[in-house]
């Protein structure tokens, strides 16, 4: 990741982005090339690494594990639910900038910014809408429409509830950022998507005891695996960068150097906004930030459509191999 | 806890390898765009990515050598690597350890006095674990540092060895690490033979370890074969291109 940026440089990324030819020869809405893997890590429950053409490097893993369920002791809730923990972790491989300490505030930004956007609650985060709504740059805005039974994050954690009041499934997502080539947020949110596909939760089977004891075993049967419940619905992040008086998708870091200010958005397969986030310190005018909620929105739909694709036809093409009883090779750090 | 058996009557480890059989090692460089040298490596199912930054002007003043580079060496395991998930701070007593026994391997080698002034770091990332970590990342740190360009009098190769039950065995994964097996860790420069780091944490008979240490020797020399191999194709491959 670069830190500085010549003024000659600058001006070439802003006089080619008013121009619509960014310095890769790209248009303002496209995206570089996404190779997409999942499958990757053998001791998970599910993973996937993603890389951008750039250089971005992301690798997500989602381990389950069976926890007690967490219960705010205030409204009661969660009692039902399972959670999923989510954080990022930016290895000091990936740029200059991240060596000793310098990755721990980006790590914190992004781990935020992605459990803000997967483990919400449906009724809790409509609420939360309702009274913040009024002010266009709020940070977090759940879409009203979210069901109760899947919150923004797509994912029902009900179906993770294993006992309600004691155990569940906690899902913890780790996303590893290997090397940085812009657009960090987008990367490991299509990793998240794709991880999430690819994990297969153990089934469980709870007894009852009678005098409200339970007792539950984890049926170890490889093949008598569940699918997370929901996947479909999880929110997909396009982050958007006003660069002059434009925005593009996909910044590369040189791109990123010259933005004014950047905007997350969130959208799921229905087009439901999911969430918001802007950062950066320059402002944008209210008809530009609406326009690009828009473009972010139809965008990250496309997209969604075209990441489905690529997990399904991965998955058919490694189910037919494992039918024919050939081995199923991951090429990982090999596909370059 | 039930012993597990580690050798078969037959005389076949427990993942099917003979005694003096090495796992499939398959390694590639130049894997991240930011570094200025990167590696991958896999020692069957142990997977480590190694980054190399430098040389470059020192982060702290103070550390600053006048007349030789200084080596760092950072040690990260992901959370996902192990059966369990574990997060491990920065701060974590044995990664600093292993940290240090890395730096240690590779400042006799790396020619340091043509680097005054600078600092050259070396990030081990942990993606995978199934036993030999040490092993794996003094060998993705050589072919990192080959990749960036750094000059070295030699390669460096590391290889464990230990006695299971009855015989002496190479490369030990995960399951017989943990079933308190003896293990030695060396890393030699394969040309001279010189040893740069032995390592061993547990009990082993003084008459046994001769025989495995010459084993570790000869897995270090293997070692060296299959990455000088990757690290000549790689080369190959670039003053193809550039042609």
């Amino acid at each position: 990741m670069p830190s500085l940026i010549s003024p000659a440089e600058r001006d070439y990324i802003l006089k080619g982005i008013e121009c619509n030819i960014r310095a890769d020869g790209r248009q303002r809405p496209d995206y570089r090339e996404v190779t997409l893997e999942t499958g990757v890590v053998s001791q998970t429950s599910g993973s996937a690494r993603v890389r951008i053409a750039g250089g971005t490097d992301v690798l997500v893993s989602v381990k389950a594990e069976i926890g007690p369920v967490l219960v705010d002791p205030e409204t009661g809730d969660g009692a039902d639910k399972g959670q999923i923990i989510c954080s990022v972790e930016c290895a000091p491989s990936a740029s200059q900038q991240f060596e000793g300490r310098g990755a721990d505030e980006l790590n914190n930004e992004l781990t935020q910014m992605m459990s803000r956007f997967l483990s919400h609650s449906g009724p809790a985060a409509s609420s939360f809408l309702s009274t913040t709504s009024s002010s266009s740059s709020s940070s977090t805005a759940a879409s009203t429409t979210a069901k109760t039974t899947s919150g923004a994050g797509g994912i029902n954690l009900s179906k993770l509830c294993i006992i309600p009041g004691q155990q569940c499934w906690i899902l913890y997502v780790d996303a590893l950022v290997l090397d940085y080539g812009g657009n960090l947020m987008d990367a490991i949110f299509m990793g998240t998507r794709a991880a999430i596909y690819d994990t297969r939760i153990p089934k469980t089977e709870v007894q009852d005891l009678g005098d409200g004891q339970f007792e539950f075993e984890v049926l170890d049967d490889a093949e008598d695996t569940e699918e997370v419940a929901g996947r479909e619905d999880m929110p997909l992040c396009v982050t958007l960068n006003k660069i002059g008086a434009r925005h593009i998708v996909d910044a590369s870091p040189l791109e990123e150097l010259c933005t004014e200010a950047k905007l997350v958005v969130a959208v799921n397969r229905s087009g439901e906004l999911c969430g918001l986030q802007k950062g950066h310190e320059g402002g944008i005018e209210p008809s530009l930030l609406l326009e690009m909620i828009q473009s972010g929105k139809t965008m990250g739909q496309s997209l969604i459509k075209q990441l489905d694709a690529s997990i399904k036809k991965e998955a058919e093409s490694d189910l037919a191999k494992r039918q024919r009883g050939e081995p199923v090779h991951k090429l990982g750090f090999f596909a370059q | 806890m039930s012993r597990v058996e580690l050798l078969t009557p037959e005389g076949l480890r427990i993942d099917g390898r003979r005694p003096a059989e090495l796992r499939k090692i398959t390694s590639t460089t130049s894997v991240l765009s930011q570094a200025d040298g990167s590696a991958y490596l896999e020692h069957g199912n142990t997977k480590v990515l190694a980054a190399v930054y430098g040389p470059r002007e020192a982060r702290r003043r103070a550390q600053v050598l006048h007349d030789r580079a200084i080596l760092n060496v950072e040690f990260n395991v992901a959370p996902f690597s192990t059966g369990e998930r574990r997060r491990r701070t920065k701060n974590d007593k044995r990664l600093l350890e292993m940290a240090s026994f890395v730096k240690q391997t590779f400042e006799p080698v790396v020619i340091t006095s043509l680097y005054a002034r600078s600092q050259i770091d070396i990030y081990l990332q942990i993606i995978q674990h199934d036993g030999g970590t040490l092993q794996a990342c003094i060998n993705a740190a050589t072919m990192a540092l080959i990749d960036a360009g750094i000059a070295m009098t030699e390669y460096v190769c590391a290889c464990t060895a230990g006695w299971v039950e009855s015989e002496a065995a190479i490369d030990l994964n995960h399951i017989e690490e943990s079933s308190d097996t003896s293990e030695v860790t060396i890393a030699m420069l394969p040309k001279s033979g010189k040893i740069t780091l032995m390592q061993m944490e547990s009990r082993l008979h003084v008459d046994k370890l001769e025989e495995v240490f010459t084993l570790a020797g000869e897995g270090c020399k293997q070692i060296h074969e299959v990455i000088d191999k990757t690290i000549r194709e790689r080369a190959e491959d670039l003053a193809k291109k550039m042609q």
